[in-house]
Formats: C-alpha cells, sequence, structure tokens
C-alpha cells in the first residue's frame, strides 16, 4: 500500500521548481549537498518505500513506479519478477513538461532519478542502476544484491 | 522522477537543507524569479483580474481549499486548506518549522513588479491557511492595512509597501 498516494488534478509545472532547486543547490552549495538532500527524500520522505526495501519487500517501490508514472501520463513498461524490477521510460514526463514549458532543464536533472533510487536502496537487499538512453529515455533497474 | 505530487515534500528537503546552511532568503528569491515567468505578464497587463485568473488555475491544479473575493480594487485570497503545507506536513520527514515563508518570499516580489500592493498574514505555520488582499492602488493598500491591523491585533502581516 502507498504512504502517499495523490489523486485529483496535478500541477506539472512543479518539475521546473525542481530543476530550479537542483540548479540552485549545486551551484551554490555543490554536488555533496544535492546527494545529501536527495538521500534524506530517498530514506524520510519515501521511509515506508525504504524500509520495506531494507526488509526485502519491494512491493510499494514497484506500486509507487506504476502509479505515479501512470499518474504522470508517462510513455514507460514496468516489468517486476521476483528478482528485479525494471521501468523502461521512452519518454520522461517531468522533462517532456519542462520542454514544453521552455524553461531551463538542469543539468542535474536525471539525479532526482539516479540519486532518489540509490537512496531508497541504501542499507538495503536491494541495489539499483539506471542507464541514461537520450534525454527523457532511461532504464532503472533495481534488483536483489547477490548474497 | 520526483513527481509532481511530491515536489512539496522535496522542497520542504530544501528549506531544511537551506535554514541549516543559510541562503534560504536567496532562494526565495530565485523561485520569485522563476515565477515571473509563470504569473509577472499575466499580473502586470490585467491586475487583480489576472491574478484571479492565475489562482483559479492553481486552486484546480494544487487541489486547494480556496476562496477567492474580487471586489472594488481588492482581491482576497483566503486559503483554507493549502495543499503545499498540508503535504508537507502529512510527510515522513517533517515539516521544516520556515516552510510557509517560502510563499511571500516569492509573491511579494512579484507583486511589486507587477504594480500591485499586498497585505500579507500567514497566520499560524503549523496550520494549512492564510489570508491575503492584494489591491492594485496604494492608497488604498495603506487603507486596507489599518482596517486589517485593527481587525485582527497581534497579526503579523507582510507587505510589499
Amino acid at each position: 500500500m502507498l504512504r502517499y498516494r495523490e489523486t485529483g488534478e496535478m500541477h506539472k509545472d512543479f518539475h521546473g521548481g525542481t530543476s530550479l532547486a537542483l540548479d540552485f543547490v549545486a551551484d551554490r552549495y555543490g554536488e555533496q549537498a544535492l546527494s545529501e538532500i536527495l538521500h534524506n527524500v530517498g530514506t524520510k520522505v519515501y521511509a515506508s518505500i525504504h524500509e520495506k526495501l531494507k526488509r526485502d519487500d519491494p512491493s510499494e517501490l514497484v506500486e509507487h513506479l506504476a502509479y505515479f508514472y501512470n499518474r504522470e501520463g508517462a510513455d514507460f513498461d514496468l516489468k517486476v519478477s521476483g528478482q528485479e524490477i525494471i521501468l523502461t521510460l521512452r519518454e520522461c514526463p517531468a522533462i517532456a513538461h519542462i520542454r514544453k514549458l521552455g524553461l531551463p532543464l538542469s543539468k542535474h536533472f536525471c539525479r532526482s532519478t539516479t540519486d532518489l533510487n540509490d537512496a531508497l536502496c541504501d542499507g538495503t537487499p536491494w541495489a539499483t542502476e539506471t542507464r541514461i538512453l537520450a534525454e527523457g529515455q532511461c532504464v532503472q533497474r533495481f534488483y536483489r544484491k547477490e548474497k | 522522477m520526483i513527481p509532481s505530487d511530491h515536489f512539496v515534500r522535496f522542497y520542504n528537503e530544501i528549506f531544511k537543507y537551506l535554514d541549516a546552511h543559510g541562503g534560504l532568503e536567496d532562494y526565495f528569491q530565485a523561485i520569485s524569479e522563476q515565477q515571473e515567468f509563470h504569473c509577472l505578464q499575466a499580473f502586470r497587463e490585467q491586475g487583480l483580474q489576472g491574478v484571479y485568473d492565475y489562482y483559479v488555475k492553481i486552486r484546480r491544479e494544487e487541489n486547494c481549499g480556496l476562496e477567492m473575493i474580487l471586489e472594488d480594487g481588492c482581491l482576497q485570497l483566503i486559503m483554507t486548506r493549502c495543499p503545499s503545507l498540508s503535504k508537507a506536513m502529512d510527510n515522513d520527514a517533517g515539516v521544516c518549522p520556515r516552510y510557509c515563508e517560502h510563499c511571500p518570499g516569492w509573491v511579494l516580489p512579484v507583486y511589486s513588479k507587477a504594480g500591485l500592493f499586498i497585505i500579507y498574514d500567514v497566520m499560524e505555520h503549523d496550520q494549512p491557511h492564510c489570508h491575503s488582499w492584494i489591491l492594485d492602488q496604494l492608497g488604498s493598500a495603506q487603507a486596507k492595512l489599518q482596517e486589517v491591523h485593527q481587525a485582527r491585533p497581534g497579526a503579523k502581516l507582510l507587505t510589499n509597501f
């Protein structure tokens, strides 16, 4: 069950706010600050997903990915097996919206995926890797670490 | 991707970091400059009606409890359920005590650039409600400020004039 499960309308302009925030922090405080903040998001804001992963339970992570990428209207596939979860994103809805608005896209933007995923898995039996294929296209893989 | 639904909780973590390391006010200014992209032209060219129309969109997209009254050169925004603070509070990471400050932090400069005058009562920082009055004439804003001061003695009112 999802800890956060918003319904109703969405304010997609917030993706522009994410882009600004990433640049503001990285430019002023350095990449390490960005890592620290995104680690807090992954482990504290998403404590429910993180704690379940610690108990080797990826169910909320899978539900989270499916629910929010669907809700944002993403073009994606999500494949789940016992050992891995693979999200193939053909068009990132966040980047697409920022481009549609004509706002600057932070060069750090994908760290809101990669660092966040790393934080979710930190100290758990799960690991993650993301391959960025092109702007707005990536493959996010979560997998059980070998024992 | 941080879902747009969860931006507020990310934002809240940024505020905590900047509150601890310094620079929160500079960040509010940066937000304000980005918000100019979304609303300054409409505020400047259409005045209070532009503000009203902007908040119609915000009310719908952000699922606000927001009452708006536009009459006699004054727009009142009465936030009865702020979705932003509500989410920051409904959050396993906990709310930044200075969370509410971002709102006047960005709107006051935008209204100033648009030639509008605001009186902002942020009210309690742990309750998702606030009240603002936006006016298009300085004299009317000064008179409204006196009226609000009398009606709400002790309120910490923020203004841009």
